[in-house]
């Protein structure tokens, strides 16, 4: 709160501003919670598979209700708000604008997300974060199915809100002096995961409305006895979850944009090509749904359609790569905490993506389809690329928000531990998925190599625990006594930062 | 150096393109799925070994990179940029 400490104003003064630093710290103060309450189910789920059998969580219910709540959670009410937050602090100053297009809609699709959270947690559903009929459709228990389904609804509103305003503040309201190709990548980075919600989500806000009837027992959409067909839903669903993942993944890149190039002290290699690498990743995202349903029955030419549109998000995926080591070939780097953990998230999206390839192949994907592969695919992708992106980021971002630095070497600790506690998780999970573990189960067959296995990830899942309980002890420590930090140059490298407290407008 | 990525991105696709026609190709008659199945497979074999060649490559190169160009090397020096300040 860098602007509450020069000057020191009432929590509702920040609570009802419409100011995007304002908007931007609650976005990040609200991710960081649900981000912890997320983390503390999957701590409870490793615990319960540490061991085959019942361990601490009584019945398979209340197991899957946690594993529903925990991909919600940590998918719609930390990835997604988190990038918000990042967005609100930095697309208006990058294009060179007083605030967001619409600050009031701004600030709503902010207040959106409380309420929906709450219909999340406080109904505690159990079809996993697909809701995938017809179970979803016919016996999964209301009201907890009913309110997931508002809560979604609500929070794809805010999505399809802030990204409105995203695109106009870039498009609409940049200096005329700046050239969209000169428009940093991480602004890029937004407009392009916005226009993807623009294009994706109605598909899944429909078949939301569709599934609520299905219960209500007005339609049949989603329910074989009616007539209806559950593979629609999924359909409908990839269509939008798909894209979500570059949504998702596409501000956590565009973060490393902003912290590679500072920590090595030159600017990105590439400028043209990462342009270039988003709008591609952008299109070819929608190319690839239906690769999450090669088991459903489509023609061999359907599969092998989306197979090709599958892997031709690997190249531009490269670009990236390849972008970031060039820029770091002939640096001088530093490896303060923001730039270890961006490092870190480029090589764990490197072996995320390597996954992603193979499993794309059908004769493959029919191995490892619905096992624990697609589980560390998945994590491998959100945790060790969009999460590591993001935290690293918030490093990045504290001395802005608090005035002050936080603590290095506890940072650097934080960083070790996740990274180790990520690698044991999720290639253990690539490797208990060709075993033939099946996903989302309570319970498994007592064959050693499972046990073990189970064993390694639940104690990588216990390391990052500790560490990110070592980094909440970092966050708050520092933003009360840590050093006061250097606000035009934290870390002492030289060069232009976006700083946040350079915004020129008052709070209002 | 862009040089080098461009020619690497025109070998990759090069490589990879008459793959993907030779599995287009293939009849769609039903007596064929044994053909087919064998072609994808041969397609997923030669697909893992080009991802683990570049993915051993791209890591290596990496951690190089990041073991070369780091700030406490012997051998770092300021880029060009720190001078004027420009980045």
């Amino acid at each position: 709160m860098v602007l509450e400490l020069a000057k020191p104003r009432p929590i509702w003064q920040i609570m009802f501003s419409t100011h995007h630093t304002d908007v931007g710290l609650l976005y990040t103060i609200m991710s960081i919670a649900f981000f912890f309450l997320g983390g503390a189910l999957a701590l409870g789920i490793r615990a319960e598979l540490f061991l085959p059998g019942s361990q601490i969580i009584g019945d398979s219910m209340t197991f899957n209700r946690m594993f529903t709540v925990h991909g919600t959670t940590l998918i719609f009410l930390f990835l997604l708000p988190f990038a918000s937050a990042v967005g609100n602090y930095f697309v208006p100053i990058m294009v060179r604008y007083k605030d967001m297009a619409y600050p009031k809609l701004n600030a709503i699709a902010f207040w959106m997300i409380p309420p929906g959270g709450a219909l999340i947690w406080l109904g505690f559903a159990d079809f996993s974060w697909y809701a995938t009929p017809p179970y979803s459709a016919i016996s999964a228990p209301g009201p907890a199915a009913d309110m997931w389904i508002f809560g979604l609804k609500i929070l794809g509103v805010s999505s399809v809100l802030g990204s409105i305003n995203f695109v106009v503040t870039i498009l609409k309201c940049k200096h005329p002096d700046l050239p969209l190709s000169k428009v940093p990548l991480l602004a890029w980075s937004f407009l392009s995961s916005s226009l993807i919600v623009l294009v994706a989500i109605p598909s899944f806000a429909a078949a939301l409305v569709m599934l609520l009837t299905d219960r209500l027992g007005v339609t049949g959409f989603f329910d074989p006895a009616k007539g209806g067909d559950p593979i629609a839903y999924q359909h409908l669903f990839w269509f939008t979850f798909h894209p979500e993942v570059y949504v998702l993944v596409i501000p956590a890149i565009g973060m490393m944009y902003e912290i590679i190039p500072r920590f090595s002290r030159r600017p990105i290699f590439s400028q043209s090509s990462g342009i270039f690498a988003f709008v591609v990743l952008s299109i070819v995202g929608f190319s690839s749904w239906a690769h999450h349903m090669y088991a459903t029955g489509m023609s061999f030419t359907e599969k092998t359609v989306f197979m090709v549109g599958t892997l031709a998000a690997a190249p531009a995926s490269a670009m990236h790569v390849f972008n970031f080591i060039a820029t770091m070939w002939g640096a001088r780097m530093r490896f303060a905490t923001p730039m270890m953990w961006s490092v870190g998230g480029i090589a764990l999206f490197f072996s995320a993506g390597a996954g992603g390839v193979a499993n794309a192949a059908m004769p493959f994907d029919f191995i490892t389809h619905d096992s624990y592969w697609v589980v560390g695919h998945f994590h491998l992708f959100v945790m060790g690329t969009i999460a590591f992106g993001s935290i690293g980021f918030l490093y990045y971002m504290f001395p802005y928000i608090t005035g002050r630095m936080y603590n290095e070497t506890m940072g650097k600790i934080h960083f070790i531990m996740s990274f180790i506690g990520t690698v044991m998780v999720f290639f253990t999970q690539h490797v208990l998925g060709l075993y033939g573990m099946p996903r989302r189960v309570f319970d498994y067959m007592p064959l050693p190599e499972y046990i073990i296995m189970n064993q390694i990830t639940s104690v990588g899942a216990m390391i990052i625990g500790a560490s990110m309980a070592l980094w909440l002890f970092n966050m708050l420590y520092s933003s009360a006594k840590g050093k006061e930090a250097n606000m035009d140059d934290p870390w002492g490298l030289g060069g232009k930062y976006y700083y946040p407290h350079q915004a020129k407008t008052p709070h209002h | 150096m862009a040089r080098a990525i461009v020619l690497m991105s025109i070998l990759t696709v090069l490589v990879i393109l008459p793959m993907i026609h030779l599995v287009f190709a293939e009849p769609a008659e039903a007596g064929q799925y044994i053909n087919r199945k064998a072609e994808i497979w041969n397609l997923f074999f030669k697909m893992m070994t080009i991802a683990f060649t570049v993915g051993a490559v791209v890591s290596g190169t990496l951690i190089w990179v990041v073991w070369r160009f780091r700030e406490s090397h012997p051998k770092a020096k300021p880029t060009k940029y720190e001078e004027k300040g420009e980045w």
